[in-house]
């Protein structure tokens, strides 16, 4: 048992990668299929801003803007350039890195609650840019003579940019599972960067300047350099991600950049666990479902979310992943003082 | 020891910090030459915590020249003074609460030497675990490396300082109230594993309150009023200062720690 939990993370990785893997020829239905990809996306943004807001300490919430950033910048080059989406979503990425770059840039002097203010204030002025686009664009003009859409699309958002290519290969009836497939590369790559950052000197370094800026920066580590590092590092699957929200839906809208889906992605971040290696994925599974539920109830739905995040900051402050270590440690000490009685 | 010949470790002039309108550290001189031991003493707000901030880059000097080994260092960061060679301790138990006592000293040998270029490198060489190990056992660690900060009591988190500190090899250790908060047997045990440090040739600035440490230690004592340098000497010549006697000491204590250095000088 004690080895168990020594090697807990290989043991669960290989688990959940298995049974991931499996997934699709189990015979489930393709609504649940869907949902379970979304939240593989969702669980990969969220453990890159674990990155940024668990290990390094800053309160950024620019993830999700650098999500929306990669979605728009598939459509975007896709639909103009006509690229295939297979090059546009790395290098969404790459755009995602700088983007997420220049943001850390402007955090570098502010603490705290300021941080979260700024990186809040530029997605809302995205979201308001992209919002107010309305004037007809002549590239447009030229896919289509008779439409007037707007550059970025506007508040009606932008389709018509390809997509995989997945029903060509696989056919009408299984391109989700191919999109499926995709989505769990992400997310799997996604889990071993976070690990491998976490256990690097890199991380070490991070986690430093969030116990102590000053004595960690008297030690030796630039706040500067690291700083960036960490808004870059965590910013490539985040923007990639996006892109494979875009490829999957074949559409983008400025919801992307809302409030509601900021708040919906940081309750699975509280939810599952800041700071914690398993937390977004447990977060992202616990609140998709929740979701499934709360649906049914339509305008109670942001209620109940509001809720579920309330009673985890009231009995698990850690999150399940905190929850789950803390009843290890349990389960411990009432075995071996049951040994020694 | 300053001799003409050598080039100091460290060299202050005319060093100025103001806070508005207030020096903290005021027209302040200093020579620090390999091997020496500096206590710096004051009464409370002084100017010696400011002093070694501004020594390491946390605060900035306002104006005049600081420079170790030839290096003008008073515009640097303080992650670029580290590299340099100097490392300090706080005067709170600063720690960094969620790691062990082997990570956080860890942070110092990965970090302290220097940390170049823009690609981040994943893993620990050799001589770092090394440097570790080293501090550990110059601070008597060894045996709690494991332990995480958070649950440490006040000596042991003051021991971890100065491990961080020493895991960076500093060419100049800066020592901020080390026996601050703690019991006589306590300050006992720390006053030998600095004493351990002198032997091993480091070179130390370091403050305290506690007199009986700061005398028996240093070799060359300073001490600030106002921001201002009122004495620079040895510790006999301190304790006949009247104007450290009037400011700081006061009668009583100078008699006691005159019969302590005496009874010292008789017994070794």
């Amino acid at each position: 048992m004690a080895l168990f939990w020594k090697h807990r993370d290989f043991v669960i990785f290989a688990i959940l990668l298995g049974v991931a893997l499996a997934f699709p020829f189990m015979g489930i239905p393709r609504f649940i299929l869907a949902a379970v990809l979304i939240m593989y996306c969702y669980a990969t943004v969220v453990s890159q801003w674990n990155l940024v807001f668990g290990l390094a300490g800053i309160f950024s919430l620019a993830q999700v803007a650098i999500f929306a950033f990669g979605a728009y910048s598939t459509a975007l080059l896709g639909r103009y350039l006509e690229m295939n989406l297979w090059y546009s979503f790395p290098i969404a990425g790459l755009g995602g890195i700088l983007f997420s770059f220049l943001i850390g840039l402007a955090c570098l002097r502010l603490r705290g609650i300021y941080v979260a203010l700024l990186t809040l204030a530029v997605s809302q002025m995205m979201f308001v840019l992209i919002q107010t686009d309305a004037a007809c664009s002549a590239l447009n003009k030229a896919i289509n003579p008779m439409s007037c859409v707007s550059f970025t699309g506007g508040s009606q958002g932008l389709g018509d940019f390809g997509s995989f290519g997945w029903r060509a290969v696989l056919g009408g009836r299984n391109w989700m599972t191919g999109d499926y497939y995709t989505m769990l590369g992400l997310l799997v790559i996604g889990l071993i960067v976070t690990y491998l950052i976490t256990q690097s000197r890199m991380g070490l370094a991070f986690r430093a300047l969030r116990d102590n800026e000053e004595l960690a920066r008297s030690r030796g580590i630039s706040q500067y350099k690291y700083q960036l590092l960490v808004f870059g590092a965590s910013a490539f699957l985040t923007a990639a991600a996006g892109g494979f929200y875009a490829a999957h839906f074949g559409a983008v809208g400025i919801n992307l950049f809302g409030f509601p889906l900021l708040l919906f992605l940081i309750s699975m971040l509280v939810v599952g666990g800041i700071g914690r290696l398993w937390g977004p994925l447990l977060g992202a599974a616990l609140l998709m479902s929740a979701d499934e539920v709360f649906k049914e109830f339509s305008d109670w739905r942001n209620v109940g979310l509001g809720i579920v995040v309330l009673l985890f900051m009231i009995f698990l402050p850690d999150g399940l992943a905190g929850g789950i270590d803390k009843l290890h440690k349990l389960a411990v000490r009432v075995f071996t003082r049951a040994r020694t009685a | 020891m300053s001799n003409e010949e050598t080039q100091p470790l460290l060299a202050c002039r005319n060093v100025f910090k103001y806070f508005g309108g207030l020096a903290a550290v005021n027209d302040f001189d200093l020579d620090v030459f390999p091997g020496d031991v500096i206590g710096i003493g004051g009464p409370n707000g002084a100017g010696k915590t400011t002093f070694l901030d501004v020594i390491s880059g946390i605060s900035p000097a306002t104006s005049g020249d600081i420079a170790l080994n030839g290096t003008p260092i008073a515009t640097k960061k303080p992650d670029a003074i580290c590299h340099l060679g100097i490392s300090r301790t706080f005067q709170l138990n600063a720690g960094f609460e969620s790691m062990s006592i082997e990570e956080n000293t860890l942070v110092g040998a990965a970090f302290g030497l220097g940390d170049k270029g823009w690609f981040p490198r994943m893993t620990y060489n050799r001589e770092m675990r090394e440097r570790v190990e080293r501090a550990l056992v110059l601070c008597n660690l060894q045996d709690k490396a494991d332990m995480v900060v958070r649950d440490l009591p006040v000596l042991d988190r003051k021991l971890l300082m100065l491990a961080g500190a020493l895991a960076t090899e500093p060419k100049l250790l800066l020592i901020d109230e080390p026996v601050g908060g703690l019991n006589p047997h306590e300050v006992d045990d720390v006053m030998e594993i600095v004493q351990g440090l002198i032997k091993e040739g480091v070179t130390i600035i370091l403050i305290e309150h506690v007199m009986r440490f700061l005398l028996q230690l240093s070799k060359r004592v300073v001490i600030l009023h106002h921001g201002e340098k009122i004495y620079e000497g040895d510790s006999e010549g301190l304790l006949n200062d009247r104007k450290v006697v009037e400011v700081y000491l006061g009668e009583g204590t100078a008699d006691r720690l005159q019969h302590m250095m005496k009874n010292r000088a008789q017994n070794g």
